[in-house]
């Protein structure tokens, strides 16, 4: 059991419901990984996979990657490398925002702006 | 509220629901020929690429800052498609979205008001409508939309309105209220899912805006709302104008190279590659919009005109046709195919 492997499984089984090619055969073959890993990853008998495969694995799910990767306990290497230009600017604006809600926090993000039509 | 997400409107309103999601595509397609056959759902040649125009506020129209919104570019006489697809994960909130070009509805004929409207149904409803090729102007037949330059004529606005006075595209999504949302989740859930560099020191909008105009007929029905018009969430709505500019100018506002050409239907239908047909005949269609009947369609304008608005308008007969059922997402099959 892992948070990560009950995601995968849940958002793979959730697909192939209607569509039999997010079998778990199917699904590995396009990610480049063996069925029998893919099947450990879901059941937590191994850690979540690289980055790389969990962002391919996100993309042929049509989940978020940066959810994915959180519940992988890891952080995208892009973030990384943004976080690791300004450290203490990124913590502290992190620190910052912990608490703020989720709206305030998407106006950060950049809306698309409406305007007079 | 609406975010740009690799090059997808993305509208959420989590103020209602968490799972309140909805996106939003301009596909790149081919133009079918407008030659009174009606025609098979074409291709998606991938996303027009879409861009705050608030970015580049110093290249683009003063008209555009104050509508605000978003850009993406489109050469004269191509055509596009809307797709609409959700957030991340299987939820499918539903959502009644109201679609205007030059602020004439696309699915009425009428003039942009805010608000929905029941009878006639003035808005289409997703996820059980996938997507949106052109105007409803006959039961099951829509006219594509097909880009050509406002204050040419050709436009449904400048038809209607003998004005060129917005262009693009405008848009408004409600999503389903909380407790209606609640009350079908469970069998909904089974349904199958389907900068500013140097100034151009532009004056009008219209040298290069783009208003969209109707182009050949193709097959398809804008469905009737199953759902109680008073699960509409009316309170909560997010809307957002997309200006279109002439591609040819594209690189002049952000610096970067517009989409190449998209091939003709001729090239792109000898090649044997697929055209596309969706088999929903249990689904209610409606009728076609009477302030859409006389509107001409860009080849009809033209020859009025005295023009040759299309050069590349050769019949085609598609051999390779795949079906599509009901509910499969349209992004899996009509962009992934090829």
């Amino acid at each position: 059991m892992s948070a990560f492997g009950d995601f995968v499984r849940e958002a793979r089984e959730a697909l192939r419901q209607t569509e039999a090619r997010f079998s778990v055969r199917q699904v590995a073959a396009r990610i480049g990984v063996q069925p029998s890993y893919l099947s450990k990853v879901e059941r937590g008998d191994v850690g979540p996979p690289s980055e790389a495969t969990i962002l391919r694995l996100a993309e042929d799910l049509s989940e978020d990657p940066d959810v994915m990767l959180a519940l992988a306990g890891k952080v995208s290497s892009d973030l990384l490398e943004t976080i690791r230009k300004r450290p203490r600017l990124f913590a502290d604006l992190i620190r910052e925002l912990r608490d703020m809600p989720d709206r305030a926090m998407l106006r950060l993000v950049r809306e698309v702006r409406d305007g007079d039509w | 509220m609406i975010e740009l997400k690799k090059n997808r409107l993305v509208f959420s309103f989590p103020d209602v629901h968490q799972e309140a999601n909805l996106t939003m595509e301009f596909q790149r397609t081919l133009r079918i020929p407008d030659d009174g056959t009606d025609y098979l759902l074409p291709p998606g040649l991938g996303a027009f690429p879409l861009r705050h125009v608030d970015d580049y506020a110093q290249n683009v129209p003063e008209s555009w800052i104050e509508h605000g919104g978003v850009m993406l570019p489109m050469y004269q006489s191509e055509a596009m498609w809307i797709a609409f697809g959700f957030g991340y994960g299987v939820n499918r909130y539903p959502f009644a979205v109201k679609i205007a070009t030059g602020k004439i509805n696309a699915v009425t004929g009428k003039e942009w008001q805010n608000g929905l409207n029941r009878r006639p149904q003035d808005y289409v409803v997703v996820p059980e409508q996938p997507w949106l090729d052109g105007y409803c102007v006959e039961k099951g037949v829509i006219r594509q939309f097909v880009a050509m330059p406002l204050g040419a004529g050709y436009s449904v606005e400048e038809q209607l309105t003998g004005e060129a006075e917005y262009g693009g595209i405008q848009i408004i999504a409600y999503p389903m209220k909380r407790e209606a949302y609640e009350r079908i989740k469970d069998r909904w859930s089974d349904a199958p899912v389907a900068l500013a560099s140097k100034a151009l020191k532009v004056g009008s909008a219209k040298p290069f805006a783009m208003g969209l105009a109707p182009g050949g007929r193709m097959r398809q029905n804008i469905y009737d709302d199953t759902f109680n018009f008073e699960d509409w969430e009316l309170e909560h709505s997010s809307r957002c104008f997309v200006h279109i500019a002439n591609a040819l100018v594209w690189r002049a506002i952000t610096g970067k190279a517009p989409p190449t050409v998209p091939p003709t239907a001729k090239e792109y239908t000898k090649a044997g590659l697929p055209w596309f047909d969706l088999y929903d005949g249990d689904k209610q269609a409606l009728e076609g919009a009477k302030g859409l009947k006389g509107i001409k369609s860009v080849l009809q304008f033209g020859k009025e005109k005295g023009d040759v608005p299309l050069p590349e308008n050769e019949t085609v007969d598609p051999k390779n046709v795949v079906m599509l059922r009901h509910g499969l997402r349209k992004d899996q099959v009509r962009e992934g195919a090829f």
